[in-house]
């Protein structure tokens, strides 16, 4: 039998990204709830909220791992954030538990990752749009290495579909002055915008592509969308009612997933929080991430990462994403690919849809199959 | 410009350095970027060379590698734990064009591989280049001696007889070099031009 063991939460609540922070919180929480359910009782949770001091998720890592015994840390949303965590996490053997989508060329035997890499959203994602909306596209970008990186990748894409890149800007993660951007996309006129900004500055340009559209039709979502790979339902509300609609996130979950299994999660869920609740893939994936480390820490029959790590790469484990694979030579789990469209409910329709793809995180070709036909579904 | 992703699938790398953790670890990270790994501490055979060579600067000696004086025959990555200038010496020595640390972690090979890929390539253009500017640089005297001619032939000066071999050596799609050795030689009489 396994003896108490904590994991730890990793998240910060406050901060540029604290409706992400606080949804991947509740996703834990959640799924400690499901746990405790089921008649589980040994394994408990142990939080530390860095509030977006990148300073602080060392310290925060630390306390888990010293103070508080874990060996599992789940969480970070920022690659920049991972990335702090990463050598004290392999400087105690530990696995961290990485569940958002990020820009790939990583794969490290103390991470185990369930967010999707560039070949599991952005290739498939350029796939649906190119051929529909010209490989002429404007890309803007949060100021550090996932605006940059997935842009790097977008241009390369462009490049060989034999397209032109029309523009590229940054932005820091809370700036919000996004006017001189678009009035240069105006000018520009690109067939898509792919938008990797972050928080606030993302939900500006949003606004202002909104008011832009509505001057100038060129730039309604039908003519010229603003896609995303991380945009998220509990973003939706910050951004304001109606002002996304009709633009385009490439995700593995969103709430309105029609299975069985989200159906009957939904149901737990609104018993849980006394109301029905829209999801988001950062709660689903911090669920799963959760979820998935108490199985096969119960599977193992204790905590210790390489006998967590093995059970995990052993087999299929049925999840809110359809039956997960962990790959055993990259650590990241298959995933499948949902292009969803953004309606006046504060969620997304599913437009398009590929199933489950394994993570090519260095994209070395090698390791994907050949890209399966997205499905069209309306 | 488009950045393109490196891509090493179908690679192949020696690892030159007795096996441990460290190899084990190269192994894997190796491994998941396409390339095969084969670990060896002796000698690399100068008949069968990898695409990539990564060796243990702490403790490699100089025949390990059958090339050195910074020429090295593929991208050579040295692994290192000590600071000891002699051993980054070495490294550098044998052509290193980066460096893993020991104790090897993950996040720290693609980006070496990237940077000693790089950097080979770049050190094979420089030298073709400057092999090139070499052998452009011994043949000068000959175009001295066609422009000396060639002005005194025509009755031009000397600022006009280079015109004239330089734009014929460029229809020709010749270096001036080559073209002003044809017509010292009397293969070209440059009739077109002047």
């Amino acid at each position: 039998m396994v003896d108490r063991v904590k994991i730890g939460i990793l998240y910060s609540t406050t901060g540029p990204y604290g409706s992400m922070g606080r949804d991947a919180r509740e996703g834990a929480e959640f799924a400690f709830h499901d746990y405790r359910q089921r008649g589980g009782e040994r394994i408990e949770p142990a939080y530390f909220d860095p509030r977006a001091d990148l300073a602080a998720y060392l310290e925060g890592a630390r306390s888990l791992i010293r103070d508080q015994g874990c060996r599992h840390i789940i969480g970070t949303i920022t690659s920049t954030a991972r990335k702090e965590v990463i050598p004290l996490v392999e400087k105690h053997d530990g696995l961290l538990w990485y569940m958002c989508p990020y820009e790939g060329f990583e794969a490290n035997e103390n991470v185990i990752y369930i967010g999707g890499c560039p070949n599991q959203h952005l290739i498939p994602l350029f796939d649906y749009l190119l051929p529909r909306h010209g490989a002429r596209p404007y890309l803007v970008g949060a100021n550090y290495v996932w605006g940059w990186e997935m842009n790097r990748l977008a241009r390369e894409l462009i490049h060989n579909a034999g397209g032109t890149v029309l523009g590229e800007r940054y932005l820091p993660l809370e700036e919000t002055a996004v006017e001189r951007i678009v009035a240069d996309i105006a000018e520009k006129r690109p067939s898509f915008v792919l938008n990797n900004l972050v928080g606030p500055s993302s939900y500006a340009f949003l606004a202002a592509m909104r008011a832009l559209g509505a001057r100038d039709p060129a730039f309604l979502p039908e003519n010229c969308p603003v896609a995303s790979c991380d945009l998220q339902e509990c973003e939706l509300s910050d951004i304001g009612a109606g002002v996304a609609t009709g633009q385009l996130c490439a995700a593995s979950y969103f709430d309105t997933l029609d299975t069985a299994g989200n159906h009957a999660f939904k149901a737990r869920l609104k018993d849980w929080s006394g109301g029905e609740r829209i999801v988001s893939s950062l709660f689903a994936s911090a669920y799963t991430a959760v979820s998935l480390c108490i199985a096969a820490i119960e599977a193992a029959g204790s905590d210790a990462p390489e006998r967590v790590r093995a059970e995990v790469l052993a087999r299929d484990w049925p999840s809110l994403f359809g039956d997960m694979r962990v790959d055993a030579a990259t650590n990241h789990a298959a995933l499948p690919f949902l292009l969803g469209r953004i309606n006046e409910r504060h969620g997304f329709d599913v437009i398009a849809s590929a199933p489950a793809l394994a993570a090519d995180p260095y994209l070395t070709g090698a390791t994907t199959r050949p890209a399966p036909r997205l499905r069209i579904v309306s | 410009m488009t950045l393109k992703t490196p891509n090493f699938t179908g690679w192949r790398a020696v690892v030159l350095s007795e096996a441990d953790g460290n190899t084990d670890r190269l192994r894997r990270q190796l491994g998941l970027l396409g390339v095969s790994v084969a670990v060896q501490w002796t000698p690399l055979s100068a008949a069968d060379l990898p695409d990539l060579v990564l060796i243990d600067a702490d403790r490699g000696w100089d025949e390990l590698l059958p090339f050195s004086d910074a020429a090295p025959a593929c991208p050579v990555v040295a692994l290192l734990g000590s600071e000891a200038p002699g051993r980054i010496a070495w490294a550098l020595r044998h052509g290193a064009g980066a460096i893993i640390p020991k104790p090897v972690s993950a996040a720290t090979v693609y980006p070496a591989l990237v940077l000693a890929v790089s950097l080979h390539e770049e050190r094979l253009e420089a030298r073709r280049r400057i092999a090139h500017l070499e052998e452009r640089l011994k043949l000068r005297p000959l175009v001295f001696a066609a422009v000396k001619r060639l002005a005194a032939e025509r009755h031009i000066d000397e600022e006009r007889a280079y015109a004239i071999l330089r734009d014929c050596a460029m229809r020709r799609r010749l270096p001036i070099e080559q073209l002003a050795a044809f017509f010292l030689g009397g293969s070209e009489s440059l009739r077109e031009v002047g």
